[in-house]
């Protein structure tokens, strides 16, 4: 899965081979996760101040369209929990220090970060989509 | 002396004692507000407690690396799994009760508007709207729905014996459900900072055995009991009070002021803030920025003497009828 442009700075490899964004070596995803939820909690926010300033008192639809986009993005933040895994060796729980100067060691230290964001990034999509079940209106 | 101070300071606590105690129990939605306070109490003190000690054992105990994973274990379970589990059940805990004293449903119906610096009352009658102002009479025992909108800017409904407070928002209404408990005269106001005299905007709820209150609602409802040619009526009028206040029964119809028609039926005078008392009307009368700076109701300094007096006495009159 190493990319030819890992091992040679400032070079890429021939076309169709050019480095993935959440691939091996690549910090965005860390940032992907929470940045999947600040997309959910603003969007379930403009949502829902439009539906209530335009609509009225009731908010049956709109809840369910803030469910669906957290299903989404859940599925998402699912999609690069795995990518944590697979292509960065990442593990929940590190039960020994990552000490060691290494490519394999910042890739799994990334991935390690990376699958607790996904964590905590489902847990507020939850947080978040939780008050459209609980309130049926603005 | 640090000790001393240290040993008295609970006392201060009986501050929060009184008309705006909200742990007096005084209503049903209260009560669920307070249960919910005394878990997340103790259940900080029993965290704190226990991490304090943890700590402390952590201190006081030699390095084993053969404990090392125990101890990852530890920080996860007890770090990041344990308290997301218990903030989800609070989470889901506290609007359980937020859904169920914002519902819409109740056994008699209440709408308050929140003005600067007053609260305009208004009751579903047998024979229509029956409206007062600045105290909030409900029955023991009987689900008061609360429909709550504002004229100016933001208030907030708040009677902290009674249960939870509620944004009123200008331009929308939102609901409050309140089911009180206990008999008696509980301190209302607004949780909300609205401008200059915010802490002056106050109510109070009186709780009544619903007899009573069935007997003051048809009371409030009645016009008046004006004598006709009254003097402080004929007063009244030629200052020009009727175009902002409401005297059902009379030409007074001002529709801006609180509605005096059983003024003197009050509690309090000025929103809650002075005893209903001759003295206390008639000062609210002619030094009314004194008592209250900021508000839209101009004083009137050079009415005193006899005219002062005939005014007062008339508007004490206006109590329920015997």
């Amino acid at each position: 899965m190493r990319h030819e442009s890992d091992k040679q700075p400032g070079r890429f490899g021939p076309p169709g081979d050019a480095p993935r964004v959440i691939d091996q070596g690549s910090v965005w995803i860390m940032v992907a996760a929470p940045t999947l939820w600040a997309i959910h909690f603003v969007a379930s926010y403009v949502l829902a101040a439009t539906w209530c300033a335009k609509a009225g008192p009731a908010l049956s639809e709109p809840r369910w369209i803030i469910v669906a986009m957290g299903v989404v993005c859940i599925a998402l933040i699912a999609w690069l929990g795995m990518m944590a895994v697979r292509r960065y060796g990442g593990v929940f729980v590190i039960f020994e220090e990552i000490t060691e100067s290494s490519e394999r060691g910042r890739d799994k230290f990334i991935g390690h970060v990376s699958l607790l964001l996904c964590v905590l990034s489902v847990m507020a999509i939850v947080f978040t989509t939780l008050p459209g079940f609980m309130f049926s209106t603005c | 002396m640090r000790n001393a101070v240290f040993l008295i300071s609970p006392l201060l606590l009986g501050g929060c004692a009184g008309r705006h105690n909200w742990l007096a129990g005084a209503g049903a939605e209260a009560a669920r507000i307070e249960q919910l306070f005394w878990v997340l109490l103790i259940g900080a003190v029993v965290i704190w407690c226990t991490i304090i000690a943890a700590a402390v054992y952590a201190n006081r105990r030699q390095v084993d690396p053969k404990l090392e994973r125990q101890a990852r274990w530890f920080i996860i379970w007890g770090g990041a799994v344990i308290p997301t589990f218990l903030v989800s059940g609070l989470l889901i805990w506290g609007m359980v009760i937020l859904r169920d004293i914002t519902s819409d449903s109740g056994d008699i119906t209440v709408r308050v508007d929140g003005e600067r610096w007053w609260w305009r009352v208004i009751y579903d009658g047998p024979d229509g709207d029956v409206v007062t102002a600045n105290e909030i009479r409900l029955p023991v025992g009987q689900t008061a729905l609360f429909r709550l909108t504002a004229d100016d800017v933001i208030h907030s409904f708040w009677v902290p014996a009674l249960g939870g407070k509620m944004d009123m928002i200008p331009g929308r209404e939102t609901t409050l459900a309140l089911t009180p408990q206990k008999t008696g005269s509980w301190g209302g106001l607004c949780a909300e900072f609205c401008g200059g005299a915010h802490a002056l905007m106050r109510f109070d709820a009186v709780v009544m055995e619903p007899e009573d209150f069935d007997a003051w609602l048809a009371a409030e409802a009645a016009p008046a009991q004006v004598a006709e040619g009254d003097p402080g009526l004929a007063i009244f009028l030629e200052e020009g009070c009727g175009a902002c206040h409401s005297i059902r029964g009379t030409q007074a119809a001002g529709p801006v002021g609180p509605d005096l028609t059983h003024v003197a039926a009050r509690e309090r005078l000025g929103a809650g803030i002075y005893a209903m008392n001759a003295d206390n009307m008639a000062r609210w009368i002619t030094e009314t920025h004194e008592m209250k700076p900021g508000i839209d109701m101009p004083p009137y300094p050079d009415l005193d003497g006899a005219r002062l007096d005939r005014l007062v006495t008339f508007l004490m009159s206006l109590d329920h009828a015997e």
